[in-house]
């Protein structure tokens, strides 16, 4: 456990006035028993081309991208917590920092709203790191961002998906299609009130 | 919530304010990505989130990356009209100085030639670049005529972008930082 009189969610200290790659994006750490999430970094870039370059995990999540497809959507997704404020945290293990994957908050433009999202890399699943980390974001998003119920669009027939949220207490609520991505599902996730 | 841009420097020229870009940019460049006028910069782009995805893009850039793109800022307007500065995606072989004017009304005045010139001297004085290109289609030739204004000329010798989606391109090399003192 955190000592009380830390903050709940403490930012990174910035550098001084970057010359160099230095900048980092001002997002709140979150803390879980077996996790950090942390704001995205640029060495997580090479988890993220793995993940992109592999089919059969990168269908559910739009599809497979090249290497520079891949960089394209970790700049975007950088650049999220930029324009927004709030974007997807790299899920890392608290013990060794290897990086896991991604949750968060996801509202691109022409997205309907913003929804809960995540990503397994892979090796982490099974063990309910994800789940941790999905719970843990969607507190922050109920507790800090003030965030109603949340919305997760999944991929008809990405199973895996469908079981974490309804892990997370989220039901099925319509079948929607989301331009430029086909057709989602919306699973409802508890609203700030039914989860206390 | 409003989002945060660290350390995203903002510099200030006779009539421009260059800052980082925002999520209120982002009318003005979908106006722009979705015309003929992007023809150039890969457009035109009519799907608003994929035109989100190139704002986002712009603005992550930065992190990591260390130098991007500054939105154009007349100092008599609030809205950006353009963008400048630095560019390296994946498959750009180096580091390149970029910028697009977003609609004609901005043309003509020389802010594009004011903007870059200033966000080329930070890039050299505060930002470590020792050399930088710029890549412009053969057929822009409003890009090419700044390029020249700005010094550059053509490097025979540079590679171009490997990206299809550009198609092709010449390889306009800026002066070096010693030449402009």
């Amino acid at each position: 456990m955190m000592a009380s009189s830390a903050p709940k969610y403490p930012r990174r200290r910035h550098p001084a006035p970057a010359t160099h790659t230095t900048l980092s994006v001002d997002a709140p750490i979150i803390e879980t028993e077996r996790l950090i999430l942390r704001g995205p970094e640029a060495q997580d870039f090479e988890p993220h081309a793995r993940f992109f370059a592999d089919e059969k995990r990168a269908w559910g999540f739009g599809g497979a991208e090249s290497r520079n497809g891949a960089w394209r959507w970790f700049a975007s997704s950088i650049g999220h917590w930029l324009l927004h404020g709030y974007g997807y945290w790299t899920i890392t293990e608290r013990d060794t920092g290897a990086v896991l994957g991604i949750t968060g908050l996801w509202h691109p433009e022409g997205w309907p709203e913003a929804e809960l999202g995540w990503v397994a890399f892979e090796g982490a699943e099974g063990k309910g790191l994800i789940h941790e980390a999905a719970f843990a974001a969607r507190q922050y998003a109920y507790d800090q961002l003030g965030f109603g119920a949340l919305p997760s669009y999944i991929i008809p027939g990405n199973t895996r998906s469908v079981a974490l949220a309804e892990r997370l207490g989220a039901t099925y609520e319509t079948t929607f299609e989301n331009v430029g991505h086909g057709p989602s599902m919306i699973y409802r996730h508890p609203s700030p009130e039914d989860i206390e | 919530m409003t989002g945060t841009a660290p350390h995203i420097p903002t510099l200030e020229t006779e009539r421009l304010i260059l800052r980082a870009p925002q999520a209120g940019d982002f009318d003005a460049l979908a106006a722009f990505m979705s015309s003929d006028r992007a023809r150039f910069v890969g457009g035109p782009v009519t799907l608003r989130r994929d035109i989100w995805r190139i704002l986002s893009n712009i603005a992550g850039h930065w992190v990591l990356r260390g130098f991007g793109l500054w939105a154009i800022v007349p100092k008599a307007d609030y809205n950006a009209i353009g963008v400048t500065g630095g560019w390296r995606p994946e498959t750009w072989p180096e580091r390149e100085i970029g910028w697009s004017l977003w609609n004609t009304g901005a043309e003509g005045k020389g802010y594009a030639h004011e903007a870059t010139a200033a966000a080329r001297a930070h890039l050299y004085d505060h930002m470590g670049w020792t050399t930088a290109v710029s890549y412009i289609n053969p057929n822009n030739t409003r890009s090419a005529a700044l390029a020249k204004r700005l010094g550059c000329s053509i490097d025979k010798t540079a590679q171009p972008p490997h990206d299809d989606a550009y198609g092709p391109c010449n390889v306009f090399r800026h002066p070096a930082p010693e030449a402009l003192q």
